[in-house]
């Protein structure tokens, strides 16, 4: 029997990181129009770190939400508009309700991977809405299969119609992904997915080990556009999964025209895996560190490797950025 | 409250309470319901309404919970009724209940298994608490008649392969597991109900829910009859998450105010019995008839994690001895039960 998997475009979201959330209402609008005539399912639309987190402290966003989403919107025919939130960066009322008045379809509701309990409230608000909602554990290598399989439960319970586990930081290795994606299928009920990033050279490999696992939904992006060293590169991953024999729905031709164009008019550069973005996957830090990572440790002189490898130590998570310089102070005072 | 609200509700405890009569018993005498404003305590104060109104029983009914303002906000044609007062508190942090009463149905915490998994230990603490507290104040209530405690089907464990889950089965639950916190808090409540029983001779009967469904009903409480409801007034796609095959049973809520109240005047004190439909029904057929009712076009989504389940989960419960012992029946049908649910959430729409 020939399975469906279910593709989220994370390009315009993800991507985002890549760019500082640079990108332009122009750039979301011709990547979505190419990747609604691709017919890929969701594409995922913001600020890096989801809607409302654009801040001195992650990032100030070029464009505001409102103004990437209703561009977003007006350029999805076929497509469903998705977006990431955090609760906490988003709120229900000042973010939420705005994003689905604009015509938002999807949510995907994120949380650390060992706290989910903050999704609830945001998680039952969009199925009150009649909108898709999703369960997504960020930094998931950070918690073991069976913590993994508690938290998505309660996900569930709130109401997510799928979770997904993010390798937010580019960590896993197949056996890894096998192990716990298989744990989640066996222990929930609604389908999984699996976010994959590349700092180990590992993105696609491993979204298709979640698929032979039992994942459904995927997310990627073109040419891997996204934090670190990049996503699974979604024109790769649509060609493999035609290859094994699974449906995307997404027009193959189609895919490659829109990642020649993103390439062209979205990424100043096309992810490649730095030497500290393989450092910074061994030691499990968050992708869309990189940036600023990068930044501050060219500030102070220090070997970002080393920033890394001390991050890692101190099991950093997406918005603590804050302790980035921290640790470069640290090792400023160390060297000393 | 519209006419036609009122009418539905009216017309839906008539059905259930054929025979008032049966409740003569309670006449002048005072009821208190712990966890009194939620979905059981509002029929149970429908279902007295319309008693002291057709049978002029002059039932006067204590309900206690944490947030009242609620209740009044919520359901104002109950909470101005004479007969009706609210009590704000805890049952965690309860001493004393008014004197006057001589019967509880004790109802105190939330079904609702987003609140176990968020807040565990006072899932437990208000279980262990609340029923200690309210059987201590019990002890001391000069005219004391009878204790009705609501536990739940969850103490039965996994179902393995009952058709119908009676009375004496005993399946599994896993402690180290803190999904199942709901299920073990009950089973603590009612050892506690055994030792209030054993050591203080409280007449206490037990009841255990399955499930629900009728007006009051939240429609975003994670159950799949409510989302498929609420799905399908949105206009849909009605969104079956997880195993259609799951099986399931559903009591409309003016039956179970019924059933409860004519366990609370005539249950043997230290029975157990089940509470709920014998009436087994699929979700994949729960879904075509929801859909059906609202919208015969309307999609229909099926997302699941796996295509091949090695089990199918059934939970319905024997009601045998409930309908034997008691005289009950199930009055309304599940079709009738969806549409009638979905009317009064369509006209109680704000």
């Amino acid at each position: 029997m020939l399975k469906h998997i279910l593709v989220t475009d994370s390009t315009l979201r993800d991507g985002n990181h890549a760019v500082a959330h640079q990108l332009s209402a122009h750039q979301i609008a011709i990547y979505a129009e190419a990747a609604d005539k691709a017919g890929v399912p969701i594409v995922e639309v913001g600020h890096g770190n989801g809607l409302g987190a654009s801040s001195m402290q992650v990032g100030l966003a070029l464009e505001d939400d409102v103004t990437m989403l209703e561009t977003a919107r007006k350029h999805l025919t076929k497509s469903k508009l998705g977006i990431h939130v955090i609760p906490g960066f988003a709120t229900i009322k000042r973010d939420l309700i705005r994003a689905l008045d604009i015509g938002v379809d999807v949510v995907r509701v994120a949380s650390h991977c060992t706290e989910a309990d903050i999704t609830q409230r945001h998680l039952g608000f969009v199925r009150e809405r009649g909108k898709e909602a999703y369960g997504v554990l960020m930094m998931s290598h950070m918690a073991s299969a069976a913590v993994l399989l508690e938290e998505a439960q309660k996900m569930e319970l709130y109401g997510a119609e799928g979770i997904i586990i993010m390798d937010s930081a580019g960590a896993y290795l197949p056996s890894d992904v096998e192990e716990k994606i298989s744990t989640l299928v066996n222990g929930l009920k609604v389908p999984v997915g699996f976010h994959a990033h590349n700092n180990l050279g590992l993105a696609i490999a491993n979204s298709m080990t979640a698929i032979a696992s039992g994942a459904k939904l995927l997310d990627a992006t073109a040419r891997g556009f996204g934090a670190g060293a990049g996503n699974a590169q979604i024109e790769v991953l649509v060609a493999v999964l035609e290859k094994t024999g699974y449906i995307t729905g997404i027009d193959f031709y189609g895919i490659l025209d829109a990642s020649d164009l993103a390439e062209k008019d979205v990424m100043p550069l096309v992810p490649t895996i730095k030497s500290e973005s393989i450092v910074s996957g061994l030691s499990g830090v968050f992708s869309g560190f990189a940036k600023h990572v990068t930044r501050i440790s060219k500030e102070y002189g220090v070997d970002q490797r080393d920033v890394y490898r001390e991050l890692g130590k101190r099991k950093v998570v997406g918005g603590q950025e804050d302790l980035i310089i921290e640790v470069v102070m640290d090792l400023v005072k160390n060297r000393k | 409250m519209t006419e036609a609200i009122r009418h539905l509700i009216t017309e839906d405890c008539r059905k259930s309470c054929k025979d008032t009569a049966a409740f003569n018993v309670l006449k002048d005498d005072v009821i208190l319901v712990t966890g009194g404003t939620g979905f059981m305590g509002k029929w149970i104060a429908e279902m007295i309404s319309y008693l002291n109104e057709t049978e002029n029983l002059n039932i006067k009914l204590y309900l206690l919970a944490r947030d009242t303002k609620k209740f009044e906000d919520e359901v104002p044609h109950l909470a101005q009724k004479e007969f009706i007062k609210l009590i704000s508190h805890d049952v965690r942090n309860l001493y004393d209940v008014p004197k006057e009463v001589n019967y509880i149905i004790h109802a105190a915490g939330t079904p609702d298994n987003r609140d176990h998994v968020s807040q565990p230990l006072k899932t437990l603490e208000t279980f262990y608490k609340g029923t200690t507290n309210i059987l201590d104040a019990a002890t001391r209530l000069p005219s004391l008649k009878k204790i009705l405690h609501l536990s739940s089907h969850t103490v039965y464990g996994k179902n393995n392969d009952e058709s119908f889950i009676n009375e004496n089965y005993l399946g599994s639950l896993e402690v180290n597991n803190v999904n199942h916190v709901y299920g073990e808090s009950k089973m603590v409540a009612e050892t506690i109900c055994a030792i209030y029983r054993n050591q203080f001779k409280l007449p206490i009967t037990v009841l255990r829910p399955f499930a629900f469904i009728g007006p009051y009903h939240d429609l975003d409480k994670p159950w799949a009859i409510n989302n498929f409801i609420r799905d399908g007034i949105l206009g849909g796609p009605i969104r079956i998450l997880g195993n259609g095959e799951t099986i399931r049973s559903y009591l409309y809520a003016s039956d179970m105010a019924v059933w409860i109240l004519k366990t609370l005047v005539s249950g043997q004190p230290g029975d157990v019995y089940n509470i709920g439909s014998k009436v087994a029904v699929s979700l994949n057929e729960l879904a075509q008839k929801i859909g059906a009712s609202i919208n015969p076009a309307i999609e229909i989504l099926s997302k699941s994690s796996k295509e091949n389940y090695t089990n199918i989960s059934r939970f319905v419960p024997e009601t045998k001895k409930i309908v034997n012992a008691l005289g009950l029946e199930e009055t309304h049908t599940i079709d009738d039960a969806i549409s009638r649910t979905i009317v009064w959430n369509q006209l109680n729409k704000k």
